[in-house]
């Protein structure tokens, strides 16, 4: 499982990290090799998230998903042990769950009707003493290729391939506030994953929406259309507060303030408090506030209720009230999975109304998402022209400061989130 | 009690196609009731409040949409899509409130946007498979759609850029 013969020295020359300078070869968007490369040095070196625990909240609840183009089945088996299986049959192959979700004690084969238990046993091998079946000593697999490496952090799980793969919480880094801050929006401090999520597929490379989750950058130009909408319909038509400030120079305003990071981790985190509680407080929700309130403190409400975003290394991401997934399928082909959330124990009003302002921003049908999909394609489109070699992301580059803690820390509107993923990226790579 | 035969049907659903693939959008809204909804579920037996829907559109968000559309310009609509609606199988039906018809077809659209094949998203001719239910009602002496639920055979899976109406 190195993942591709692409050389390291190749890799090294695809980021271009020096003082004043940050590019990144167009061949790491386009190339072939490169792709399969990142499927064995990224995918399966590091951290994956596979789910959450509340969309497989039973006993024998299971969830399909990918690790890279790895199928995988996440299960919930006896004593809620979470595992996360290969999706394919041991005999020759077969994708043995082809359900996205279900409960089930145990998975047949469909092909020649193995039978597993949730937890991976191979229990019958069928027709096994038929003339012509297996010999006495046969060598029979004892059940599914279990990924080494699952933990949870708050109803999120991730998984590895990598037996020595980094504690998950070092993976999460300064990531893991942003979590937490998500989630203490709740006041039990837990989310549940009940709607039916966004699919959708793009014509380009899987890392544009990585650091495009992150980017303020785009936002006044590609959304320039929804700013209109707002300007004329302010929250008259479910934006419910999603996007804050009703014309362009407000939104600008908006967009580029507080902190713009980059982690030793690879992730993007923008974050920003609050300016001010006063209007939760005394609003429709003051109540849902005020017990944050008590539970927390003002300024730590600030963060919670604040801007929290993050473009975790390398394919999840969280905004507003959403679980975001992108999947590589091809070096052009990617699939995007917008798994909205409610705050468990918040006003039903509350969740109600964030969901349909996703609804109304993200859906594929929607005034945003529709027009960054078009955007990576056009950009995949564009790096065609290979003439060029580089794509610039040094906005910024001489404002970075480095903390302690290895976190790169830019300022509002820079692009400091591509460049700790990228410095990641080429980390990961040149270890194959 | 409205009533209306097969042939006064398709020729409702005929106009309305013919305004929509003529991009004529500022018509379409007035076939609507005052609080007539444009829907396109993904999943329609979960409850409203707890799941998303591709497109959940009441007066003001269907006006809204129109205005997106006709008056603003944006990445995913430049260039514009070109649509031609086919439809099929019309019965009509008594709606589930007194007085309301229920038209029920099947509708393909073919959709295109003109460009250069090699860009990406241009130029290819997609097909969107839809069951749709249209719920009339008699209002300002004429009967008008208290309810458009189109039903993408596909809407659970990846449907692709759906920034125009359906
Ligand atoms: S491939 Fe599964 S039983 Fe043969
Ligand atoms: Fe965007």
């Amino acid at each position: 499982m190195e993942g591709g013969i692409i050389a390291n020295n190749a890799i090294d020359g695809l980021v271009l990290d020096k003082p004043h300078t940050f590019r990144v070869h167009t061949k790491a968007y386009t190339d072939r090799e490169v792709f399969e490369a990142e499927m064995g040095r990224i995918f399966e070196k590091t951290w994956i998230y596979v789910g959450h625990t509340s969309e497989i909240p039973n006993r024998y609840d299971y969830k399909t998903s990918y690790i890279g183009l790895q199928p995988v089945i996440v299960t919930r088996g006896d004593g809620d042990v979470i595992n996360v299986f290969v999706n394919r049959c041991m005999h020759r192959g077969a994708v043995l769950c082809r359900e996205a979700h279900g409960n089930a004690q145990q998975f047949d084969c469909p092909y020649h009707g193995w039978v597993y238990t949730n937890d991976g046993k191979l229990v019958a091998v069928t027709h096994k003493d038929e003339v012509g079946g297996y010999s006495a000593d046969f060598d029979q697999p004892k059940g599914l290729f279990k990924v080494p490496k699952v933990e949870v952090y708050r109803g999120f799980v991730f998984a590895s391939f990598n037996d020595a793969v980094q504690p998950l919480l070092q993976h999460l880094g300064r990531a893991r506030t942003i979590i937490d801050r998500r989630l203490n929006q709740s006041p039990e401090g837990e989310i549940v994953l009940r709607s039916q999520p966004f699919v959708a597929r793009y014509k380009g490379n899987w890392k544009f929406q990585t650091e495009n989750i992150v980017d303020d950058y785009h936002f006044l130009f590609v959304h320039r259309a929804f700013v209109d909408l707002q300007s004329k319909y302010g929250d008259t038509t479910g934006n419910f507060g999603l996007h804050p400030g009703g014309n362009t120079a407000e939104m600008r305003k908006q967009r580029y303030r507080g902190n713009v990071w980059g982690t030793p981790q690879g992730h993007g985190i923008l974050d920003a408090q609050l300016g001010t509680l006063e209007p939760l407080l005394t609003g429709r929700f003051a109540e849902h506030y005020k017990v944050l309130k008590d539970k927390y403190g003002e300024d730590e409400l600030a963060w919670i209720a604040g801007r929290g975003i993050i473009s975790m290394f390398p394919n999840m991401g969280m905004i507003h009230q959403q679980i975001r997934t992108w999947r590589p399928i091809a070096p052009d082909l990617t699939e995007v999975t917008i798994y909205p959330y409610a705050l468990k124990g918040a006003p039903d009003a509350y969740n109600e109304g964030v969901l349909h302002a996703q609804e109304r921003f993200y859906s594929p049908a929607g005034y945003g998402a529709t027009d960054d999909m078009e955007m990576f394609a056009i950009n995949h489109e564009g790096l065609s022209g290979r003439a060029v070699d580089w794509v610039l992301l040094e906005r910024g580059v001489d404002t970075d400061t480095v903390l302690e803690s290895g976190d790169v820390q830019g300022k509002p509107s820079s692009e400091a989130c591509m460049r700790g993923f990228w410095r990641r990226w080429r980390q990961l790579m040149s270890e194959a | 009690m409205p009533s209306m035969t097969r042939a006064e049907a398709e020729d409702f659903l005929y106009r309305e196609a013919q305004i929509l693939d003529d991009r004529l959008f500022d018509d379409w809204l007035p076939l609507f009731t005052k609080d007539g909804l444009y829907w396109i579920p993904i999943d329609e037996t979960k409850p409203r409040d707890q799941s998303v829907s591709i497109i959940y559109d009441p007066p003001l968000r269907r006006e809204e949409r129109v205005h997106h559309l006709m008056r603003t310009r944006f990445p995913s609509q430049s260039p514009p899509s070109r649509t031609v609606h086919l439809i099929s199988n019309v019965t009509v039906g008594a709606g589930v409130e007194a007085g309301n018809i229920l038209i029920r077809s099947n509708q393909v659209i073919y959709e295109t946007r003109v460009g250069d094949f090699r860009q990406t998203g241009l130029g290819e001719l997609r097909t969107i498979v839809t069951r749709m239910e249209h719920v009339l009602r008699a209002e300002d002496g004429a009967l008008r759609i208290a309810l458009k639920k189109v039903t993408l055979i596909d809407r659970d899976l990846s449907v692709g850029i759906l920034a125009f109406i359906i």
